[in-house]
């Protein structure tokens, strides 16, 4: 049984990392597309600045300083982009069993899309935040709290994500997203929450 | 060993003249079976020439009842269902008549008089065996008309020690969390379930107060600084400082009985270990080493043991070790899940919850693992217990009416009582119960 879990977990990781080899190897656009249509939001951005670069290419050159202007304004959309795209970590969350610190499939796919993310945006760094439901002591729950956040900075590390750009943050039992009193509720509140935001220089 | 042998027998002469003179315990407050004992408490008689214009006679009788009944320990008999005649029925031991008491069930009686100007009042108090027709104890005291309450705590204190050879706690606190929001603060409040008093003002999460063993400061744990860190606050001048603020969890767990060590629980070394600081030279020394969690280390009375939390075998469980770390072995094997242990006072229990059917509750077991009782059966379950003073009563967390309540139990698990709260949208938690104040 236990067998089992490491032959999955190292098939996992294998698959995470023929991923990420496949993903370096592809352009850049395209994977920047797949992310952009796995949040579903961005779809529209996306289609509406790949013309755009293509009228930049043929600007001529005597409008180079409209050309520059037009340059950091993209640059900043970009820049706006990616801090949604940052921010959208916010909404995937990852959940555990009760008294529980252990990754399921849906977890690890879920962070491998984050180690992803930041291994193409070093700019970026992230903060995983561990919770628990409102079962148990408090004390414990911190602890297991930690566990969950270390977990899954583990894994991401583990796909070589820079451990400097990893934090963690046990808040136990104290933040529940659904404060009912039911497997509904705690099985929400058992979870790691990820933010993901610029690295301060 | 001649000093050996000279200490020994200090303590069989006190003991003897302890026994003498409280001549035997009523009521062991442990016994799982215990029960309320009746007890009638007669209005007071003014013996003085004043006349009683403040109705001390019946304010006497009222206070008496009121915390009487607060202890747990009593049914307090209706005073339609006396027989006395006042008029004829004198305050002390001849002008008693026993049958008018056993015949309405009354186990014990309390009767007192008063005499009182202005300033000064003297009041007298006693409390019969009705069933054995005899006096057990009477008190007389003078002071000033504002002491009157602290001369009926003071009396009750004599009653507990006479039934069960332990002081009431009506000088006790009990410090606790409530948590509104994504904010919480320490509260206190007495154990007669006056003065709720906010303590920290910190505007962030804050957890797991417990006291100093001389009631002066609370060890916590608060992500003040955005980290969840340990810190001490002095109550008197509210001064908070800073005890560890290492990467990971600082948590802050319990004050050695002598007050000279601090144990925590910190996960610097990338897995939560328990570590004790010396409160004079600063200096920390890790006591587990283990790749399990390990939390919420709490001393035996003496400081020669440690309880404490550990999912090392699969589950987490709860374990004692000496005070040095050594030793380590398990106490508790029923059930999957049991934490947050407490030592009695009078050694030898430690309380704790652990889950049953669904629900945590409160539990308690020898510190060998033998004689495991559980302790609640509330539908809104039991966590986090702490021990009053003297080990007669336990406190701990209930959900009640879907917010979580700070609850006092006898230590047979009767007697339920629930505590007042800051408001209705505050979850309360961590209840830590303190030694003897100073309140009266």
């Amino acid at each position: 049984m236990k067998r089992n879990v490491w032959i999955v977990g190292s098939l996992a990781i294998v698959c995470a990392f023929v991923f990420m080899f496949a993903a370096g190897c592809a352009k850049t656009p395209v994977v920047k597309e797949e992310v952009a249509l796995q949040e579903g939001e961005s779809v529209i951005a996306t289609a509406e600045t790949a013309p755009a670069k293509v009228e930049e290419m043929v600007q001529p050159k005597e409008e180079a300083k409209k050309v520059v202007e037009d340059t950091s304004m993209k640059e900043k959309e970009l820049w706006e982009q990616l801090l949604a795209e940052a921010s959208n970590f916010k909404n995937k969350d990852i959940y555990f069993a009760f008294d529980r610190y252990d990754l399921n499939a849906k977890s690890r796919d879920n962070l491998t899309k984050v180690a992803d993310w930041l291994l193409m945006h070093t700019e970026f760094e992230v903060t995983i935040e561990g919770h628990c439901d409102e079962r148990g002591t408090t004390e414990y729950n911190l602890a297991l709290g930690e566990r969950r956040a270390e977990a899954a900075k583990a894994f991401i590390v583990n796909l070589g994500v820079d451990i400097g750009k990893v934090s963690t943050i046990s808040y136990g039992e104290e933040l529940p997203v659904d404060p009912a009193h039911n497997e509904a509720a705690w099985s929400k509140n058992r979870r790691d929450h990820f933010l993901v935001y610029p690295s301060k220089k | 060993m001649l000093r050996k042998t000279v200490g020994l027998m200090m303590i069989i002469l006190i003991l003897l003249w302890s026994s003498t003179v409280w001549s035997k315990v009523y009521i062991d407050i442990n016994a799982p079976g215990f029960q309320k004992y009746p007890i009638a408490i007669t209005d007071f008689k003014n013996i003085g020439t004043t006349d009683d214009r403040e109705n001390l006679s019946v304010w006497f009788s009222y206070q008496l009842s009121h915390y009487l009944k607060l202890t747990g320990f009593f049914n307090i008999i209706n005073k339609g269902a006396f027989l006395e005649d006042p008029e004829q029925a004198g305050i002390t031991i001849e002008g008693v008549n026993f049958s008018d008491w056993s015949s309405i069930g009354a186990d014990f009686l309390v009767k007192g008089g008063f005499d009182s100007d202005a300033k000064a009042l003297s009041a007298e108090f006693r409390i019969f065996d009705v069933v054995e027709g005899r006096l057990i104890v009477g008190k007389r005291y003078e002071d000033t008309m504002e002491k009157r309450k602290l001369m009926v705590l003071k009396f009750i204190d004599e009653i507990l020690l006479a039934l069960t050879g332990e002081r009431g706690v009506f000088d006790t606190r009990i410090a606790f969390v409530a948590k509104d929001r994504d904010v919480s603060e320490i509260y206190t409040i007495n154990f007669d379930g006056t003065s709720l008093i906010k303590r920290t003002r910190l505007e962030s999460l804050t957890m797991f107060p417990q006291w100093s063993p001389d009631g002066k400061q609370i060890f916590f744990t608060s992500y003040l600084n955005g980290n969840p860190d340990a810190y001490i606050m002095n109550l008197a001048t509210k001064r908070v400082r800073e005890v560890t603020s290492f990467r990971g969890l600082n948590m802050a767990s319990s004050w050695s009985p002598d007050g000279s060590k601090l144990l925590l629980v910190l996960s610097r070394d990338g897995n939560e270990e328990i570590y004790v600081k010396d409160t004079g030279n600063g200096r920390l020394r890790r006591l587990t080493n283990n790749p399990a969690i390990d939390v919420s280390p709490t001393w035996s009375p003496d400081g020669s043991m440690i309880a404490f939390v550990s999912n090392r075998s699969g589950s987490p469980q709860i374990f004692t070790m000496d005070s040095d770390g050594r030793g380590v072995s398990r106490l508790t094997y029923e059930g999957s899940y049991n934490t947050s242990p407490s030592w009695s006072p009078r050694g030898k229990r430690i309380a704790y919850e652990g889950a049953t059917n669904g629900r945590f509750q409160i539990f308690s077991i020898d510190d060998d693992g033998g004689n495991f009782v559980q302790l609640t059966f509330e539908r809104g379950g039991g966590e986090s217990p702490s021990w009053s003073p003297g080990g007669m009563y336990i406190t701990f967390v209930s959900a009640i009416g879907g917010k979580k309540k700070i609850c006092i139990i006898n230590s047979n698990g009767l007697n339920l009582r629930v505590m007042g709260s800051p408001g209705g949208s505050f979850s309360l938690d961590s209840p830590s119960w303190s030694p003897r104040l100073k309140l009266y």
